[in-house]
């Protein structure tokens, strides 16, 4: 398999903090890929500068040739639209959009037609298990049927790769299962790359590698 | 675009409460724009009212000294003789369009009291006069007479009857229509020649003031609107040059020196419940709108700061900063657009209101000559002429409104993005 992203020296500083500790590893094409550490270690910065969500101090990261260290925040925001899809442990759904305008969100500044977008949103909303309720509000759904909605957002786009921080972390576990075998499907059917941060080890077995982090550095 | 629409408008309508606040505050700002500045409009126009029946802008008078008794004919309210002469000089002053006059007599007859108005059938005075007759036709010689309608009513004076005035005989040659509160309202008109004829005969008159057998004692000067004051300004010069130490008329005027009334002169005769002038209006106007825009742009940056974790997704999935302009935007040209629609029709209600109240704007006794001590019907010394406000809806303040308010939008609009932009998804998204 070839590679996607090339991680190199990267490092981020807040303050005095060193969040990020000159990391370097490769992400492979289609790879299922878990990030692993104590509270603290640096995994959500790392996950941030990878998806373009956050500026490296020094470094560098390749994403398929192009480097994403020099992007200003308008490319950056271009890039992830294009290429990146972000899952957080909480769903940031939007309160005043039903769930397929939610999952079309990022089409919206994209110059195509609404029945297109929706037509979109409601084929996603059907990989990811979410056929029914599509013109409710977020706060009259399950947590899970909220992050499949999260995931389904992340999707849209055909991105390449899915960021996702602690996605299960507000789920009960039975739901954090499903929403994982999700995740699977997705990486083995679509071969969507997934990167994923988590502090449960048995979640974390689900990735075909592991990365584990500690106070800022990859240790293994 | 449409889509920018859809959520902005989903955004406004899901979160109606939260977005009301703006819209009513934009709403007030467009009302106070709107009737203030109608209002001032309407007491500029209002002023001119008493005026626009004489179709004319300045009128003149001069005080004169009171007659010892009432017997005969005088001038009425103890106004003096103008020379004609004046009228050529008066001529001269630039700006002026139009100028007539006339001579307003008290005649004190054994039998009754009439007020008498000598006028050139010809000129605007006149014309004026021809326009309102009902009966019969203008006097064709000095010795015919046009009566008041109610006065001719009230003594049951017909067409062709024959009656008295300061021992001249005259006949009734028509009928015109009421001008009884009306400045220089009057009983009797006739040509000028015969009142200026009845004035020189008179001994009373003679022995108050000196009187020529062309004098007159009012003018009416018509000039272009903006021109007013200006020609106001030089009769002024023209007419009090000498220092006068004369007495005084029972309405406290000097004798000897001219009055000039403009519409001007009327403004501050208004009264109403909504007096208003020109400065506070002015003043209430920037009160309100610097106090709205410091309201609703705190109202409405707070609106969008509340939301910054919505925007901070927004920007996650790849929304760019032009991107979110353009939300926030839309979102607040919907809360301008609904502010100002409710805003105009606000004060299209109110405006109607308006129109229905009255104000009243008194007339100076030398216009509206009457001699009080005679009224039996106090009414009739009513020198207060009651009109309805002539307030209008003005389009004009409806489009400066437009602006002012577009103006509040984009300014928000600025700000808030700023806001907004500064802020990092990723610190946004952290902070739950
Ligand atoms: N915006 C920030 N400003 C200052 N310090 C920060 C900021 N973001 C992260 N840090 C610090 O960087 C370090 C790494 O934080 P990070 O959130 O990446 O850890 P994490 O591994 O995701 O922890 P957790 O498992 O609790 O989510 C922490 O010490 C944290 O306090
Ligand atoms: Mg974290």
């Amino acid at each position: 398999m070839n590679e996607l992203i090339t991680i190199k020296n990267l490092s981020k500083t807040f303050n005095k903090v060193e969040a990020v500790k000159d990391v370097s590893f490769k992400i492979k094409k289609g790879e299922f890929l878990g990030i692993q550490g104590h509270s603290g270690s640096g995994k959500s910065t790392l996950l941030g500068l990878l998806a373009g969500l956050e500026k490296a101090n020094s470094g560098k990261i390749t994403y398929n040739g192009s480097d994403l260290t020099n992007m200003n925040e308008d490319e950056l925001a271009l890039f992830r639209r294009e290429n990146v899809g972000v899952v957080f442990q909480s769903f940031n759904l939007i309160p005043t959009l039903n769930i397929i305008e939610n999952i079309a969100l990022p089409l919206f500044p994209l110059n195509i037609s609404k029945n297109e977008m929706i037509e979109r949103a409601r084929k996603i909303a059907k990989d990811v298990g979410l056929s029914h309720r599509l013109t409710h509000y977020a706060n009259e759904l399950s947590g899970g049927e909220q992050q499949r909605v999260a995931i389904a957002r992340a999707l849209i786009n055909n991105p390449k790769v899915l960021f996702a921080d602690e996605p299960t972390g507000n789920l009960d576990s039975k739901t954090g299962k499903k929403i994982i075998e999700l995740l699977k499907e997705l990486n083995r059917e679509k071969e969507l790359t997934v990167v994923m941060v988590t502090h449960d080890n048995e979640i974390a077995k689900n990735s075909d590698r592991i990365i584990e982090m500690k106070d800022g550095g990859v240790i293994r | 675009m449409t889509k920018t629409f859809d959520y902005a408008w989903k955004e406004i309508s899901k979160r109606k409460k939260k977005y009301m606040l703006n819209v009513i505050l934009i709403a007030l700002v467009v009302v106070m724009l709107i009737t203030l500045n109608s209002l001032g409009t309407a007491y500029k126009e209002a002023s001119r009212l008493p005026f626009e029946k004489m179709q004319s802008s300045i009128i003149i008078q001069k005080n004169g000294n009171v007659p010892e008794n009432t017997t005969g004919a005088v001038t009425s309210c103890s106004l003096a003789p103008i020379r004609n002469n004046l009228i050529d000089e008066i001529e001269t002053i630039e700006g002026i369009k139009d100028i007539s006059y006339g001579l307003s007599l008290w005649v004190f007859d054994n039998d009754n009291f009439k007020r008498v108005l000598g006028v050139n059938w010809d000129d605007s005075l006149g014309t004026k006069l021809k326009a309102g007759i009902v009966e019969g036709e203008i006097p064709q010689s000095d010795d015919e007479v046009l009566i008041e309608k109610t006065y001719a009513e009230q003594y049951n004076l017909k067409i062709e009857q024959k009656l008295e005035i300061s021992e001249q005989e005259f006949r009734v040659s028509g009928i015109v229509k009421g001008y009884g509160k009306d400045i220089i309202a009057s009983d009797f008109f006739m040509n000028l020649e015969s009142a200026q004829g009845i004035a020189f005969d008179s001994k009373n008159l003679q022995e108050t003031e000196e009187f020529n057998q062309d004098d007159i004692n009012i003018i009416f000067v018509d000039t272009e609107q903006t021109k007013i004051n200006a020609v106001a300004g030089k009769l002024k010069n023209l007419l009090n040059q000498e220092s006068l130490n004369g007495g005084k008329t029972p309405t406290g005027k000097t004798i000897g020196s001219y009055n000039i009334y403009t519409p001007e002169s009327f403004e501050n005769q208004i009264s109403s419940l909504f007096v208003l002038s020109d400065k506070l209006i002015l003043f209430i106007s920037i009160i309100t709108i610097i106090g709205s825009v410091l309201i609703i742009m705190k109202s409405m940056s707070h609106a969008i700061i509340q939301r910054k974790k919505e925007f901070g997704i927004m920007k996650s999935i790849g929304f760019t900063k032009k991107d979110i302009q353009k939300e926030i935007g839309m979102e607040t040209i919907l809360q301008v657009f609904a502010g100002y629609i409710l805003g105009i029709i606000v004060s299209f209600i109110t405006i109607l209101l308006l129109a229905r109240t009255k104000i009243s704007i008194s007339i100076p006794w030398e216009l509206n000559p009457y001699p009080h001590f005679l009224a039996s019907n106090p009414n009739l010394v009513d020198t207060v002429q009651t009109y309805l406000l002539p307030i209008q809806f003005q389009p004009a303040y409806a489009i400066l409104s437009f602006v002012v308010v577009i103006i509040i939008g984009i300014l928000t609009a600025i700000i808030t993005t700023n806001q907004i932009n500064k802020l990092k998804a990723m610190e946004v998204l952290k902070n739950e």
